[in-house]
């Protein structure tokens, strides 16, 4: 039992040390009242609690990044139902296609967001060579819409890989039965396909859900005056006034909101499959 | 048929979708004015200035460095990791699994601050080496998952008689385990990289002052100027990696399926 | 399979090796017995332009070697974290001065053996972050002002007020910033209260959320604001002197304005670190940044404002207007002051509140 220690030990090592501690340390940082010098305090929760403010914000970060999750879900999977069952060759194409995009850096994409989305930018100019639009402009570019459109582009694709690696798996012999029973499609998706596609789309889930909460960059430049989050509060605490304290506050909430729908996701998933 | 068709029309607005920003900034790195205006006015001027501007290709080296580093131990403490899961029955084994995964469940807004602090109260400085593990341990729980999916699917009474057999076990690994994972390492490795290599913020909190990975560089040349010059760089690397994709897939279409299994 | 799988190791150590190589090489290593200048500034900040600073390296047989900071906070914690009697030169700026000075971090400057200092603009020699009790402990560099910027071609009207930015007329057109110091004292100014320390947050609340319907955006950083203003998107806005230069300078039709209300300024200064060993050479690093040539060269290559008075003889005349290179334009400037952690707390908490309305 106890042996080839050496082989688990090295990465826990590094896991606890720079993973697990520094969350302790964050936390001990949160009741303190002035950097490493102060005293204990619990005035930083207090004061963000009191702000109606900050609630707010809170809010409507969680609900920015529920809405993100969803729609990754109903767009990416019909993508990796697509790859899974649909298509039989050209699959590891799309999938490394899938994954490209990866390779431009996430703010670079941001600005090409703006210059897509903005009023007289590219996107305009084709919808109205195509009639879709009016003379009027697009009026996207700064509203929650287009902080929404970049996350939902930067967080697909480990949507899409997590369901597809579970379709993959799935034994397609069980959707055949199902039809040979003359099960009609909306059942057999309901009833088979779903059901077992559950732990895929539960870990998307988090993939997406998790690090949408922590995004600062794309809300400030796609949000306009729209565009503060928690993410660019806890930013600021840290780069623009020395507030690491509160910061760390603002920070642990975060985490326990995380650790509430991650906790509240996994027991889902494990619940009638 | 029908629904084949439909496949592939959805495939194709999806793809318009994830390729529409990258062909944006792909067009402005051959246009002509500084701040992307249009109309478009094709030059190759931002693909000349890229070749004089050290800065920029310093950091993309740097970023690359970084990355296969990154990579390199993810690949290696992955493995480690996934050897000893598979065959353990320490009753730790659970509370080792949910370790692996928990950096995934915490925004890496929260994990680069919180290591700051760690720095912060050793009164350390930032340094490259904490650089470098933050982006391993960002990047180890995805290497985990594609290494796990492979072991998982392996039979391993081919261990069994190769023990029964008299080879003792670095032989094993070597002659049997290791060919056997070696395209989920590669598969492993590759996703660590891709993530250490596009990772901004946790970089943001901990990069040493004056160095500098690609993402940094683009965020600071935004506050001072930003010109076309990365969209050249962004463009620059996109043909690389495709040309090496390309490659990688050409010498090793046998065993690619297993990649993403 | 075998054969491949060894070929595909092989391609990935060699991959990982050159990329070692490659950023290895770009180390320098020249221990050659010269004195070494240790300097912490902002990367890509003038001092550290390899051309410029070979003259003064060959001038005293001198390395000059650079550390960079990220923030003055961090260049703050360097000095108290072991920094005193490694660093010699730095650059800090009024929001830490006091506190260095007070702590004893830095030495006093005799500004008698600085040829150049003669020809500083009178109005920073007396900052009063920059000395204490008589004594000079920092001597200023760059500058730069934080006024108006419009797009001549949209608005034909005269701008001389900040309150253009509260004008319902350009409501959609204009970028306001999204920094909580400039926020506050713009909102100052438009209300005549003293910017550096207002006296009435709740005014200054109300006026910031009146203003927030009116933006096209907030912008952060100064490129966003140029592509904006490239793009059509704003006709004014808050802006910077030095980036609105570089803009013109790139064909842009913009004009900037220091409004009748006043405008916010910046200055940043060059100090020398408590027992530094190098005293007198940090002395003539500082005089050859202040010297004529220095300033021009780099005015002209777009840096911030020169504070050496000879340099604006040479200068493009319609530049010096606009950029406000003036006695007369500098009296109209509030320099951004010295801030207890406190008061920036609150008032960033306050920019935080309008953000959320």
């Amino acid at each position: 039992m106890n042996k080839k220690w050496w082989l688990v030990s090295p990465p826990v090592f590094l896991l606890i040390s720079f993973c697990v501690i520094p969350l302790f340390i964050m936390v001990y940082y949160s009741f303190l009242s002035d950097g490493t010098t102060g005293h204990l305090t619990l005035q930083n929760y207090l004061n963000f609690f009191q702000k109606g403010f900050y609630l707010k914000l809170t809010w409507k970060t969680i609900s920015t990044s529920l809405l993100v999750t969803i729609i990754c879900i109903l767009i990416g999977f019909p993508m990796a139902y697509i790859m899974a069952k649909v298509i039989n060759s050209g699959k590891n194409i799309i999938l490394i296609a899938i994954i490209i995009p990866f390779w431009t850096s996430q703010l670079v994409r941001a600005y090409s967001w703006q210059n897509l989305l903005r009023d007289g930018g590219i996107l305009e100019i084709i919808l109205r060579k195509l009639h879709i639009i009016g003379p009027e402009p697009l009026g996207i570019l700064f509203t929650q819409t287009a902080v929404i459109i970049a996350l939902i582009h930067i967080f697909f694709p480990y949507m899409v890989i997590t369901i597809y690696m579970s379709l993959e798996k799935m034994d397609t012999s069980l959707i055949e039965a199902s039809k040979s029973l003359n099960a009609g499609p909306f059942t057999t998706f309901w009833r088979i396909i779903l059901p077992l596609s559950k732990p895929g789309i539960i870990s998307g889930s988090i993939l997406v859900f998790v690090p949408s909460l922590g995004v600062f960059v794309e809300p400030r430049i796609l949000g306009g005056t729209e565009g503060s989050v928690i993410g660019t509060v806890i930013e600021d605490q840290f780069f623009e006034i020395y507030g690491w304290n509160f910061g760390a506050a603002v920070a642990f909430i975060l985490l326990m909101i995380v650790f509430i729908s991650t906790t509240v996701l996994s027991k889902f998933a494990k619940e009638e499959v | 048929m029908l629904k084949k068709g439909i496949a592939w029309v959805y495939t194709c607005i999806i793809f318009t979708f994830l390729y529409a920003p990258i062909a944006v900034l792909m067009l402005m790195s051959f246009n002509e004015s500084q701040y992307n205006s249009l109309p478009f006015q094709f030059s190759t001027r931002w693909y000349n200035e890229l070749a004089n501007n050290q800065t920029l290709i310093d950091s993309s080296l740097t970023s690359i460095y970084v990355a296969a580093i990154t990579a390199l131990f993810c690949v290696i403490l992955a493995t480690m990791l996934m050897l000893w899961i598979v065959q353990t029955k320490s009753p730790l084994k659970k509370w080792i699994d949910s370790l692996i995964i928990l950096p995934l469940t915490i925004p890496w807004l929260i994990l680069g601050l919180s290591i700051l602090l760690l720095l912060n109260l050793l009164n350390w400085d930032k340094n490259f080496y904490i650089l470098l593990v933050g982006h391993i341990i960002i990047s180890l729980p995805y290497t985990v998952m594609v290494i796990k999916a492979r072991l998982q699917s392996l039979d391993f009474s081919i261990n069994e008689a190769s023990a029964s057999l008299g080879a003792n076990e670095w032989t094993t690994f070597r002659k049997i385990t290791f060919p056997l994972l070696f395209p989920a390492m590669l598969a492993g490795g590759f996703l660590a990289f891709v993530i250490s290599f596009d990772n901004f913020i946790l970089s943001y909190f901990l990069i040493p002052s004056g160095q500098s990975t690609l993402p940094i560089e683009i965020y600071s040349s935004i506050k001072f100027g930003f010109t076309p010059e990365i969209n050249a760089v962004s463009t620059v690397l996109l043909a690389g990696t495709t040309i090496i994709i390309i490659f990688i897939v050409t010498v090793m279409k046998a065993s690619l399926k297993f990649l993403f299994k | 399979m075998k054969k491949k799988s060894l070929g595909l190791a092989l391609l990935f150590i060699l991959l990982v090796v050159s990329a070692i190589g490659c950023s290895s090489s770009s180390t320098t290593t020249d221990k050659d017995g010269k004195k070494e200048l240790i300097v912490v500034n902002w990367k890509d900040y003038g001092s550290d332009d390899p051309e410029v600073i070979k003259e003064f390296e060959e001038k005293y047989k001198v390395k000059v070697t650079h550390q960079y900071m990220a923030s003055e906070e961090e260049l703050l914690t360097k000095l108290r974290t072991g920094g005193v009697g490694k660093i010699d030169v730095i650059l800090p700026n009024a929001s830490i001065l006091p506190i260095a000075i007070e702590e004893n971090l830095i030495e006093e400057i005799d500004s008698t053996k600085l040829s150049n200092y003669k020809n500083i603009f009178e109005q920073f020699k007396n900052l009063p972050e920059n000395s204490k009790n008589n004594k000079i402990y920092a001597v200023p560099w760059v500058w730069g002002s934080t006024g108006i910027a419009y797009n001549s071609e949209d608005i034909k009207e005269e701008v001389n007020s900040v309150n253009i930015l509260w004008d319902e007329k350009y409501k959609g057109k204009i970028a306001f910033r999204d920094d909580f110091n400039d926020a506050v004292m713009t909102a100052a100014l438009a209300l005549g209260q003293n910017p550096n320390s207002p006296t009435n947050l709740n005014e200054i609340k109300s006026k910031l959320i009146d203003q927030k319907q009116l933006n096209r955006t907030y912008w952060k950083t100064g490129d966003e604001f140029s592509k904006l203003f490239a793009g059509k998107q704003i006709s004014v806005g808050l802006m910077w002197s030095g980036q609105a230069a570089a803009m013109k300078k790139n064909g842009e039709p913009i004009t900037y304005v220091i409004p009748k209300e006043g405008a916010i300024g910046w200055v940043d200064n060059w100090a020398i670190v408590k027992d530094s060993k190098n005293q007198d050479l940090a002395l003539k690093f500082i005089d050859f940044m202040l010297s004529s040539k220095f300033q021009e060269n780099w005015v002209n290559s777009g840096g911030p404002n020169p504070v050496n008075t000879e340099v604006t003889k040479n200068l493009d005349p319609e530049f010096v207007q606009q950029m406000g290179i003036n006695e007369e334009t500098i009296a109209k400037l509030h320099f951004i002051s010295y801030h207890s952690d406190a008061e920036k707390k609150t008032w960033n908490e306050m920019w935080q509140e309008v953000k959320a309305k």
